[in-house]
């Protein structure tokens, strides 16, 4: 016993969990990284910047009108003399928030749904597949437009209305994913066990496909920015005086030869944030999952 | 799926910049200028194309080029007529009969005659309740108008008679000395009957006549095309009685209801008159290009109809702080910026008929009122919402009563935009809080800004009711002497002020860039510039905007 102990020798190397092993590679992705630490910053800025700013959201000085970016003002008002700099910031927050939070709707139902069909299979799978095919097949924007006539122009609603249009393709990949796993040894054996079917598909199955099931998700955060811009773009979106950067976007673009900093700075941070969530997904792709290897 | 970052970067910026354009014309101002074909931005697309059912500025716009009544627009002055379907007319010494002789060569463009007993069938149809025509409270200036309205009298005892095919007979409830004024305006104007009933019933207010190839006008213009959200078209009427005066050879009404759009396209060279000037561009334009930027006094008020059965917005007091708390100067210098002035009261001043002062901005006494209403600093007071109907002017508007609002009482309000159909849809059905509305004259006199409020009427739209009020108003259509009538309307008005059913919030003026190739452009105080008179110049004189029109 004590050989047995005194064989393994103290220099060897510990194991290394799936996740560290995913965290080495993603910290090689020079361009991920950068990504990832801008990201931040602008999430930083975005939730913690319009306590410090001196100016409010709606605060107007109708005498002042449309100044470029200024000492007093870094980023320039708008026609009614309000700040920029704290109209982006917020406007960030909301844009952050719709992303961030549609796509978790999207992520809880796709999930659900998806692992459900696939590992049920049969016909249960085929009626529910078929249900997802049928939401494909509406307009997609028609579809958003329709569902916040319906609710209502609340904030709150627009996320969920995003996000449960969503899910659709999230679903389809899990269900993919479920499938394939469903038929492996240890699902036959938890099902010997005894476990009831939701125990199996969220117990043991689900953490198996959760490395595409990330790296969509990061991809689905700036498809879901994306619509809320166009929606604010329409006029659906957020309701003034609070402001998206859809919706900066939208009125700057307006006045962009007479005043082209309201435009162009929104739209800076918009593309910014849409690039790095991009490269951080397509990072965290590599990373986690081991077999797509190198492309 | 895999997104390309690259492609979502393209995205986002086609995004902020891309969407601003728009469809591409077939026709430039330069050859519109050629071929005589005007080119002009017409704000939205009409609801109606039925002169008797039309009620916005760009319908009007559309009507005098399709019909004409038994008078026509000046081209020049606002105080007078010229001579439309009627190519004379007398009148009894009180001016409460009124014999008018329509022209033998009148006909509609099928070729059939207009004769008097088109207006009288077409009045009698204005004033028929199921037509649900906003302006047939209009008609009650006829003898037994109202009455026939509500049924009580049968077509005979209406006030208006065909004497013979061609001769039309008009008695009024009283003296009307700027009758002549009155029915310059579409709901006066006789519609096709036997086009009307060949499609349809009379009464129905989707009849298809008014289609494209059905059509039936007796305007200088007929309709060629109506593409929805694209193009109206419209072309000479070669039986149109005046043809041989009408110089150009057709109308291309585009509906673009972005100011920044209609600015562009104006500067792309692809349109020769505009219905506005974005605010952000007049500075500039007044100064770089005097000769196109044309800025008239208008005699319209912009203002904020009230549902005044919402809860809260019931309370007199509470719609009177509402009006005491705008700074309407600061908004007409900051915001609006073209010569606008603040509006005391709902009528514009005009001739013996100076504009009232009575709302200027208190603060003080617009936190006072609301207090005694019961909402102290604004606490408790209902969420409410402003509609709008989708334009950057309105809405910077729109934002800037918020903020005021929000500041001076502590009231927080929302803003709802609605594409410009559905908004007038929610303004007929009294579904809104507050709305901004704009009222031109329908005729150079101060009634044309109190009539609409009297009880029932269909432009009212604001639950508002108050007996005096019509009282008043009914007064001064039986009194015959200028001055004692503006002194009648003068008291109508200051009650409708004493319960603000709708905030004056300003006066209007009209911007609009005239390209050099259109002559006869004249500044109108209704703004009302009608087609058959314009002359296009081919090629156009030089211009200050040459610079960006020959790139």
């Amino acid at each position: 016993m004590t050989a047995a102990a005194s064989a393994i020798p103290a220099s060897l190397p510990r194991g290394r969990s799936l996740g560290q092993d995913a965290w080495a590679r993603l910290r090689k992705n020079k361009l991920a990284m950068v990504c990832g630490v801008v990201l931040i910053a602008i999430f930083l800025m975005c939730y913690l910047g319009p306590l410090f700013c001196t100016y409010r959201l709606d605060a107007q000085d109708l005498e002042l009108k449309a100044t470029p970016p200024s000492a007093a003002h870094w980023f320039g008002t708008d026609e009614a003399g309000r700040d920029q700099l704290v109209r982006v910031l917020s406007g960030g927050r909301v844009s952050l928030n719709v992303g961030l939070l549609a796509t978790a709707v999207s992520l809880i139902i796709g999930v659900a749904y998806g692992a459900t069909a696939g590992y049920l299979g049969g016909r249960t799978d085929s009626v529910m597949m078929r249900f997802v095919d049928v939401l494909y097949s509406l307009p997609f924007m028609v579809f958003v437009i329709l569902l916040t006539v319906a609710f209502g122009r609340s904030m709150w609603l627009l996320y969920l209305a995003i996000g449960a249009v969503e899910w659709l393709t999230m679903a389809r990949i899990v269900r993919a994913g479920v499938q394939a796993q469903a038929r492996m040894e240890f699902v036959e054996a938890a099902r010997s066990l005894g476990l009831s079917n939701s125990r199996i598909i969220f117990r043991h199955i689900v953490p198996n496909v959760l490395g595409p099931v990330i790296v969509y998700t990061t991809l689905t955060v700036p498809a879901v920015m994306l619509l809320e811009a166009a929606l604010s773009f329409l006029g659906l979106g957020v309701q003034p005086p609070n402001s998206s950067w859809g919706s900066l976007i939208d009125q700057g673009a307006k006045s962009m030869e007479t005043y082209p900093w309201l435009l162009v700075i929104p739209a800076a941070f918009f593309s910014v944030t849409l690039f790095c969530l991009n490269f951080v997904g397509d990072g965290l792709r590599d990373a986690i999952d081991v077999r797509s290897g190198k492309d | 799926m895999r997104l390309n970052p690259l492609l979502i970067l393209l995205c986002a910026l086609l995004a902020t910049v891309g969407l601003t354009g728009c469809g591409s014309g077939t026709m430039d101002a330069k050859q519109g200028a050629e071929q005589k074909i005007l080119l002009v931005g017409n704000g939205a697309d009409p609801r109606f194309m039925d002169p008797q059912l039309v009620n916005s500025t760009s319908e009007h716009h559309l009507m005098i080029a399709l019909f004409e009544g038994l008078v026509a627009e000046h081209p020049s002055r606002d105080a007078e007529v010229e001579a439309g379907v009627a190519e004379r007319w007398d009148t009894n010494s009180d001016k409460s009969v009124w014999t008018f002789h329509l022209r033998p060569t009148a006909e509609w463009s099928d070729g059939v005659p207009v004769t008097a007993d088109d207006f009288v069938w077409s009045w009698r149809r204005m004033l028929t309740k199921s037509l649900a025509a906003e302006y047939s409270q209009m008609l009650f200036a006829l003898k037994n108008g109202e009455a026939f309205y509500e049924g009580k009298v049968d077509g005979e005892q209406l006030g208006v008679k065909a004497i013979d095919p061609k001769t039309l007979e008009v008695t009024l409830v009283g003296p009307t000395p700027h009758f002549l004024l009155m029915i310059l305006h579409t709901s006066w104007w006789p519609v096709p009957r036997h086009c009307i009933e060949k499609y349809g019933d009379a009464l129905d207010r989707v009849n298809p006549w008014t289609q494209e190839g059905k059509m039936v006008g007796n305007g200088a213009f007929t309709l060629k095309r109506n593409l929805f959200r694209q193009v109206i078209e419209v072309e000479k009427n070669p039986r149109y009685w005046d043809a041989a005066n009408v110089k150009i050879n057709g109308v291309r009404f585009y509906p673009i209801d972005s100011d920044s759009t209609e600015e562009r396209l104006f500067r792309r060279g692809m349109l020769h008159i505009t219905t506005v000037v974005p605010l952000d561009k007049i500075p500039a334009y007044r100064k770089n290009h005097p000769d196109i930027y044309h800025q008239d006094p208008n005699t319209a008020v912009y203002f904020y109809r009230i549902n005044t059965e919402r809860p809260a917005l019931k309370d007199i007091r509470v719609r009177k702080a509402l009006a005491y708390a705008i700074d309407r100067q600061s908004l007409v210098t900051n915001i609006t910026r073209a010569g606008q002035t603040p509006a005391g009261g709902i009528v514009p001043g005009m001739e013996g008929y100076p504009a009232s002062t009575v709302f200027n901005f208190d603060p003080a006494k617009a936190q006072a009122l609301l207090a005694e209403a019961g909402y102290p600093g604004g606490k408790d007071f209902p969420k409410f919402e402003i509609l709008i109907n989708t334009s950057e002017a309105h809405r910077a508007i729109a934002e800037v009563m918020q903020q005021m609002w929000q500041k001076h009482l502590g009231i927080k309000v929302g803003i709802l935009n609605q594409d410009f159909g559905v908004y007038l849809d929610s303004m007929s059905r009294i579904d809104y809080d507050i709305m901004r509305g704009g009222w031109n004259a329908d005729y150079l006199d101060p009634a044309t800004f109190i009539d609409m409020w009297t009880t029932g009427n269909g432009n009212n739209n604001t639950h508002w009711s108050n007996p005096k009020f019509d009282q008043l108003v009914k007064d001064a259509t039986q009194e015959g002497d200028g001055a004692k009538r503006f002194a009648i309307l003068r008291q109508a008005e200051e009650v409708f002020l004493s319960e603000v059913p709708a905030i004056p919030v300003y006066f209007y003026t009209r911007s609009h860039l005239v390209h050099p190739a259109v002559k006869e452009w004249h500044p109108k105080l209704l703004d009302v510039h009608p087609w058959k008179h314009y002359e296009l110049l081919s090629p156009p004189p030089a211009s200050s905007m040459d610079a960006s029109w020959n790139k």
